[in-house]
């Protein structure tokens, strides 16, 4: 529990400040359809977290999955503060960097969306504290 | 990234705020891509005007009051409601209803062209072979890329239309030539040949591709002579659902596969799935087994019918009317509706019981007049997404199943099924 806190640069999307409790998705979803943005809930009964909530956490996603619905969706839970306060990818996604970019210009809501190694996103623990700057250097601790 | 003096003046805001943020918008996605430059396009189907919340709202009204204009003819997707039928989906029932109806209409005021269609490829005066476009709904792209040998990537909301605003996309995977070429052959030769002329043969082979290929660029060999563009769609709107397939080759029937080796840009081929029967009978058991349930309705025209499609029903239905009781959708776009018409067919349908609705689809949430039950759908598209939003359960068949079933009542499979 004393361990020093794990360091892993990030290639910087959407940059952005936070901190918060790491929810890592064990499999990718899509954000239309598969996520109700008002609630901030998985709601695809076939995903493995189904009905987890998202709010406040930073959330790490290893595999994107396209759907046009996707920037609609990600703008909407920022909108709602429902949503992660960060995104951590393991690919990169343009349509969650739209819905956050779009988030920020309409509303003056802060979400940064960084991408990682798939390898790097098996490091982190769902429950893992984690901390971002705004260069994408993401501190976890346990 | 290179830009040119325009597009800098365009992202400095010299022509305004809502170019400034279109341009922010392409830039910032040229970014995520690693793109190195952005190219010119001339066509965009705009698929934002399907309302997914308030921000979408928020979005399109600011790029109105800072006097948006668009670059390119842009057309638009199924919205949520239909806005020639308020009894669809009730735009009084709720705020979201009433909000995706003052979308739809945000975008004809932006000078979009009204479509309202998922299948806006069915209409004239759209993008041809080797045009640089903005596609969004995922079976339109797959069968703008595939089928017309447009290029285009999966773009979505937002992004669409700001790619319409300034005319411009990354020049990144789709876009370029060496992101098109075939990856892995997928050979269905070994089929028999009845069964490769049934319609629903061409949603199963694209749900077995789509839930296979892990996002890589298949080719297809073997397809009957007589596979037609519905069956393209097929393919596009049931790879796009199982999975990723933005882009398929049909060797010897899409244009940029005229032969295998252009298929594959002359590389060695290195791997081929033979595809048998018991890959079909399994993909038609992932979207849905028939249950002891009595069949409550039919869903057709996911994507959107086409004029042959409504052709074959009416020489399927042959006068015939649908089963009392039973709710049977059709959707179409307005112009397939209209041609429909001229031909004398959407008077007859509605008298046998087909309820034909345009501007929107079936599939999602919330249900069309509490639509519920179980669903027949030629759709693997539909059988894919309904059970998860509408309280549904559900099982594909060709037309012609389809057919038989609204008309008995029950759930009649042919001959090829039970085999």
């Amino acid at each position: 529990m004393n361990d020093a806190p794990v360091l892993i640069q990030a290639r910087v999307l959407i940059p952005g400040l936070a901190r918060g409790e790491a929810l890592v998705l064990e499999e990718s979803l899509s954000f239309w359809g598969g996520f109700d943005p008002a609630e901030g809930r998985i709601i695809d009964v076939h995903h493995p977290q189904y009905r987890q909530q998202v709010a406040g956490k930073i959330l790490f996603i290893p595999r994107s999955r396209g759907s046009a619905g996707t920037p609609g969706g990600i703008a909407e839970t920022i909108r709602n503060g429902s949503g992660p306060l960060a995104f951590v990818l393991g690919e990169a996604d343009v349509n969650i960097g739209v819905g956050a970019l779009v988030a920020n210009r309409l509303y003056r809501l802060e979400v940064p969306i960084l991408q990682i190694d798939a390898a790097q996103v098996r490091r982190v623990k769902s429950g893992d504290w984690i901390e971002v700057d705004r260069q994408g250097c993401l501190s976890v601790g346990r | 990234m290179k830009l040119d003096s325009l597009d800098q003046d365009r992202l400095d805001g010299k022509l305004g705020k809502a170019m400034q943020f279109a341009m922010e918008t392409v830039v910032t996605a040229a970014h995520i891509d690693q793109a190195d430059s952005l190219i010119d396009i001339s066509f965009a189907h705009i698929d934002a005007c399907f309302y997914n919340g308030r921000a979408h709202l928020d979005f399109v009204n600011y790029m109105l009051e800072h006097g948006a204009t668009l670059a390119v003819p842009a057309w638009t997707n199924n919205g949520l409601v239909a806005l020639n039928d308020l009894t669809v989906r009730d735009p009084l029932a709720s705020r979201e209803m009433h909000e995706a109806r003052e979308l739809m209409q945000a975008y004809v005021r932006l000078g979009c062209n009204p479509v309202w269609t998922c299948a806006p490829y069915q209409l004239p005066g759209g993008p041809g072979f080797g045009e640089h476009i903005v596609g969004s709904e995922s079976n339109a792209v797959s069968y703008y890329n595939s089928a017309v040998g447009a290029r285009t990537n999966k773009y979505g909301d937002y992004l669409d239309v700001c790619a319409a605003i300034t005319g411009r996309v990354p020049d990144s995977k789709l876009h370029r030539d060496e992101h098109r070429a075939a990856q892995l052959l997928y050979d269905v030769a070994g089929l028999p040949a009845a069964v490769r002329r049934n319609d629903l043969f061409y949603h199963l082979l694209g749900h077995y591709i789509g839930s296979h290929c892990g996002g890589r660029v298949p080719a297809i060999a073997g397809l009957a002579d007589d596979c037609n563009l519905d069956d393209l769609k097929a393919i596009s709107a049931a790879g796009s659902s199982s999975g990723s397939v933005p882009l398929f080759h049909a060797v010897g029937i899409t244009p940029e596969a005229a032969t295998l080796e252009q298929a594959f840009h002359g590389e060695d081929i290195t791997e081929v799935v033979q595809i048998s029967m018991a890959d079909l009978r399994q993909a038609r058991a992932e979207l849905g087994e028939n249950s002891q349930q009595p069949l409550a309705g039919i869903a057709l025209g996911t994507p959107h019918f086409s004029l042959t499609e409504f052709d074959r029903l009416v020489g399927l239905l042959d006068g015939r009317s649908i089963a009392p009781g039973l709710a049977c959708y059709l959707t179409t776009s307005r112009h397939v509706h209209a041609q429909a018409q001229e031909k004398g067919w959407i008077e007859p349908l509605e008298r046998a019981g087909i309820r034909i609705i345009t501007d929107t689809c079936t599939y999602f949430s919330p249900a069309v007049n509490g639509l519920r039950g179980k669903i027949m759908t030629n759709s693997a598209k539909w059988a894919y997404y309904a059970p998860g939003m509408l309280p549904v359960e559900v099982l594909i068949g060709s037309l012609a199943e389809c057919v038989e079933s609204a008309v008995a009542g029950e759930v009649v499979l042919d001959a090829w099924s039970e085999a």
